[in-house]
């Protein structure tokens, strides 16, 4: 039963602060380049605005590009149930399973770069192959990650890990400061931002996320959109309940969950505020000169495993 | 006994018969000989089963030549598993080639296909079931010896020569390396019968472990033994390709697993060189895959990394099993054993579903393909199921095999050496690296053969092919899915309680999100819809082939 309490709670809590967050890093950048900025809110209306579009199809197009708005929110979705942001709930089925959390999302972008080839337009399938690529070189970075994580704290469960860092009073281990460097490298990759992707760009021959989903609009556009904020709340999530656990709540009372989700709010929004100053401070890198990006990433949570087996 | 021996006769007479009347044009000849394959394969199916989930052996002489020498039956639980996955790949074989196997060249050809595959099935069946080593070495080399002449079947190309007489070579190598353990084990044991070899000195079991290693190795296409593999896979007919990269490689497998888990005494150094080849196999052959143009090499290439993972499984098993961690032991071998099994039925999708496209176009170059989906759209969503598999994405098949090992991986940590650890991580990474190139590659090969805009004549007059070659590979399509989800439940059910997550709750919940989202969706959206060109850049017309990505894909690596 409390488990399908979390199921509501997290999945509702998930799609009400995805777009803020996306908002804030916008209005992070605006302020940093010295402009006002759109208002907070805006994605909101962006959303709204789209669902009231109609769909547009490529006559070129399949039932791929049908499909795949729903399958990418689908599993993003599901893939939300892994990162508790306000309450841990018990272990239930190997939901919170570390690998599984992984792939849910690589299913998504799967979908989402089928898609993009599916209209056979020049752009869409340069996106495509450039996200696949991308996602392929950062893939050893990323498991490492996960996997001295794991190593830190003996476990592959997600919630478990944010219980484990819940319960001791500061860092459970100085390394896992160390994996948040890595973890922040995987944040910027996945989510596609400066200096692997440019979220800004539209018909440039740099884009790659905003590439593969050129073809969509209306409420398909909407829910690409939707999973693209999704994903960067759990990536965020993540970072911020391993290092930052504290707030979380354990047991369902509505004080505990609200303060919950107060604190992480607060958290998130510094997170916000690091990621937007570090997209401004940055410029985009050539394609090819990511994979030293990455091998920073890997460096870093291979040493972390090193340092842990040492001591 | 009372359904081996009867799908035994079975594949027998599906052989003779076509071969009685090779000269004769009938097609009833050679559906009854499919038909034989069929029965036989679904009686074996039902054997294999029965065998699996009793874990009764069974075991049986079948003929006595001399005391101490002849062909005896011995059916384990391991060789269940793989008499299941030689039968039930057979069933989709036989059920694809009732239409492919007419699209084959002259009549007499058609004959010979027939014939070869029946003898080619019951080879793999009889190696698998052998209870002793004799009879082991036979059925090897008739297996060998088979699969040559299906690779032979057109052998008037100069490609088709060249790749059959590589292949025979190759595989007399390995026989050559089997027979060589195999004396070995004789002299030590002096009978030949499958029995531990407790006796021997560990330089002893190691030479023994070496050689065993490359005779089966070699089979199975590890890397650096595999050059004949992606050249064979391509110039066999597609049926018998989905036969030689779904099941025969496989049967190698088995002999490995065989001899590792029930004769030899495995030690530390064996997981550690086992678990290398595995990952140079498993990344090589996924790289070289990317680059592949050629989609019958390109599924070849696949194999090649494919067995590179399920070897990395089994070096796994190895270096726990020596350290004394039987969990973790037996987590990686259970890994291997089911990546066995799922590789052979999205590999045997992909193959035949690969094969129907190749009959329609008459073309393996996939730049000439593209816009297919809308031509074959059966065909199309086959491959696709088959494509998520192989890429390790949840909830199919493909994913919960990775899973096993990736947790294998992860709980490296309880071993005691720290170089051992550091060694395991970076094979860790190398594997991560591999599924998420095979995803790359999947996107690649499915989005330019099914997607966008047909490239040549024949990708715009394509036809969706005959009923056959759609319920063939629509039977592995439909185990990829229950392999995927009901996993947890069938290692439960056969008391193996493994730590993996329960994909059956995971595909419930996929399922209820997807209901609530396009419920959702047709309560707020607009509903309505336009069609309208893609986006030309402000030219006229598309042109078709900018939308082969393929100059773009592999360069990134």
């Amino acid at each position: 039963m409390s488990f399908i309490i979390y199921v509501l709670i997290n999945t509702v809590f998930v799609l009400l602060i995805s777009p803020l967050l996306m908002g804030l890093i916008k209005k992070v950048k605006a302020l940093a380049q010295g402009r006002r900025g759109v208002p907070l809110l805006q994605i909101y209306f962006l959303l709204a605005k789209l669902l009231k579009k109609e769909n547009v199809y490529s006559t070129n197009s399949s039932f791929i590009t049908r499909i795949a708005p729903y399958l990418n929110i689908t599993f993003t979705a599901a893939a939300s149930l892994f990162v508790p942001l306000v309450f841990i709930p018990d272990p239930v089925a190997g939901i919170g399973n570390v690998i599984l959390f992984l792939y849910l999302l690589v299913m998504a972008k799967f979908f989402m770069a089928l898609a993009g080839l599916d209209a056979g337009s020049a752009f869409g399938g340069m996106g495509s192959s450039r996200e696949m690529s991308i996602s392929a070189v950062i893939e050893p970075g990323v498991i490492i990650v996960v996997a001295a994580i794991a190593f830190v704290l003996k476990t592959y469960n997600i919630p478990q890990m944010f219980a484990l860092t819940l319960a001791s009073p500061i860092f459970n281990s100085a390394t896992l400061l160390l994996i948040s460097i890595s973890l922040f490298i995987v944040l910027i990759t996945e989510t596609s931002r400066v200096p692997v992707d440019n979220p800004e760009t539209h018909l440039e021959l740099t884009m790659v996320h905003e590439a593969m989903i050129l073809e969509y609009t209306g409420p398909n556009l909407a829910l690409m959109e939707m999973s693209h904020a999704i994903k960067q709340t759990l990536l965020m999530g993540l970072l911020i309940n391993i290092l930052f656990p504290w707030g979380l709540a354990t047991a369902l009372t509505p004080g505990g969950l609200l303060l919950a989700a107060l604190m992480f709010f607060v958290k998130s929004l510094v997170l916000a505020v690091i990621i937007g100053l570090f997209e401004s401070l940055t410029a985009k890198w050539r394609l090819f000169a990511l994979p030293k990006l990455f091998m920073l990433a890997y460096a870093l949570a291979f040493l972390t495993i090193v340092v842990e087996l040492l001591v | 006994m009372a359904l081996l021996v009867p799908s035994l006769i079975a594949y027998a007479l599906a052989c003779l018969l076509p071969l009685v009347f090779l000269r004769k044009d009938n097609k009833a000849i050679r559906q009854v000989s499919y038909g034989l394959i069929l029965i036989a394969s679904a009686f074996l199916t039902i054997l294999a089963l029965k065998i699996f989930i009793s874990n009764q052996p069974i075991s049986a002489v079948l003929l006595q030549i001399t005391p101490g020498l002849g062909f005896s039956v011995f059916l384990d639980r391991l060789a269940a598993l793989f008499i299941f996955i030689i039968a039930i790949v057979s069933v989709s074989f036989a059920i694809y080639s009732f239409n492919y196997a007419e699209h084959t060249g002259s009549h007499i050809r058609k004959n010979l296909l027939a014939a070869f595959s029946g003898l080619f099935i019951l080879s793999m069946v009889l190696f698998v079931a052998s209870g002793n080593i004799f009879s082991q070495l036979l059925f090897w080399e008739l297996m060998s010896l088979t699969s040559f002449f299906l690779v032979m079947f057109d052998y008037e190309k100069q490609e088709t020569q060249k790749s059959g007489l590589f292949y025979f070579v190759m595989t007399q190598m390995s026989t050559l390396f089997l027979m060589f353990a195999f004396i070995l084990i004789y002299n030590i044991t002096g009978s030949f019968d499958l029995q531990p070899l407790s006796g021997a000195s560990p330089a002893m079991q190691g030479v023994i472990f070496v050689s065993l290693f490359i005779g089966f190795g070699i089979k199975a296409g590890i890397m650096p033994f595999h050059k004949w593999l992606p050249y064979a896979h391509s110039a066999s007919p597609s049926n018998v390709s989905a036969l030689m990269s779904g099941v025969m490689i496989k049967v190698a497998i088995y002999g490995l697993v065989r001899y590792l888990v029930f004769v030899l005494e495995p030690e530390l150094w064996w997981g550690v060189v086992i678990l290398v080849f595995g990952v140079v196999s498993a990344l090589l052959g996924v790289i070289y895959a990317l680059k592949e143009h050629d989609i019958k090499r390109l599924l070849a290439y696949h194999s090649i990394e494919n067995i590179g993972i399920i070897l990395i499984g089994i070096g796994l098993y190895v270096i726990f099993r020596a350290y004394g961690l039987p969990e973790l032991a037996f987590l990686s071998l259970a890994a291997a054993l089911f990546h066995t099994l799922n590789h052979a039925l999205f590999k045997s999708l992909l193959f035949m579903t690969a094969g129907s496209v190749v009959m329609v176009m008459s073309t393996r170059n996939i730049e000439k393909m593209g816009g297919l989906i809308k031509k074959m759209p059966y065909t199309a969503t086959l491959f696709l199921i088959g494509a998520v598999a192989i890429s390790a994405l949840p909830p199919l098949n493909g994913f919960v095999s990775e899973l096993m090992i990736f947790q294998a991986f992860f709980q490296s940590f309880s071993l005691g050496s720290p170089s051992l650890i550091i060694l395991l991580f970076i094979g860790l990474s190398l594997f991560a690296l591999t599924s998420a190139l095979a995803a790359a590659c999947f996107v690649k090969a499915f989005g330019i053969i099914f997607l966008a805009t047909p490239r040549s004549e024949e990708a715009a007059n394509a036809r969706e092919v005959a009923p056959g070659m759609i319920i063939g590979p629509a039977i592995l399509a439909a185990l990829c899915f229950l392999f995927g989800i009901g996993s947890y439940q069938i290692f439960t059910y056969l008391g193996y309680h493994l730590p993996i997550p329960d994909m059956l709750v995971i595909s419930l919940i996929l399922i209820g999100f997807l209901a609530a989202f396009l419920l959702a969706m047709r309560l707020v959206s607009n509903r309505q819809k336009r069609f309208s060109d893609t986006w030309a850049c402000g030219l006229p017309a598309l042109m078709p082939a900018w939308n082969t990505p393929l100059p773009v894909f592999p360069t990134p690596y």
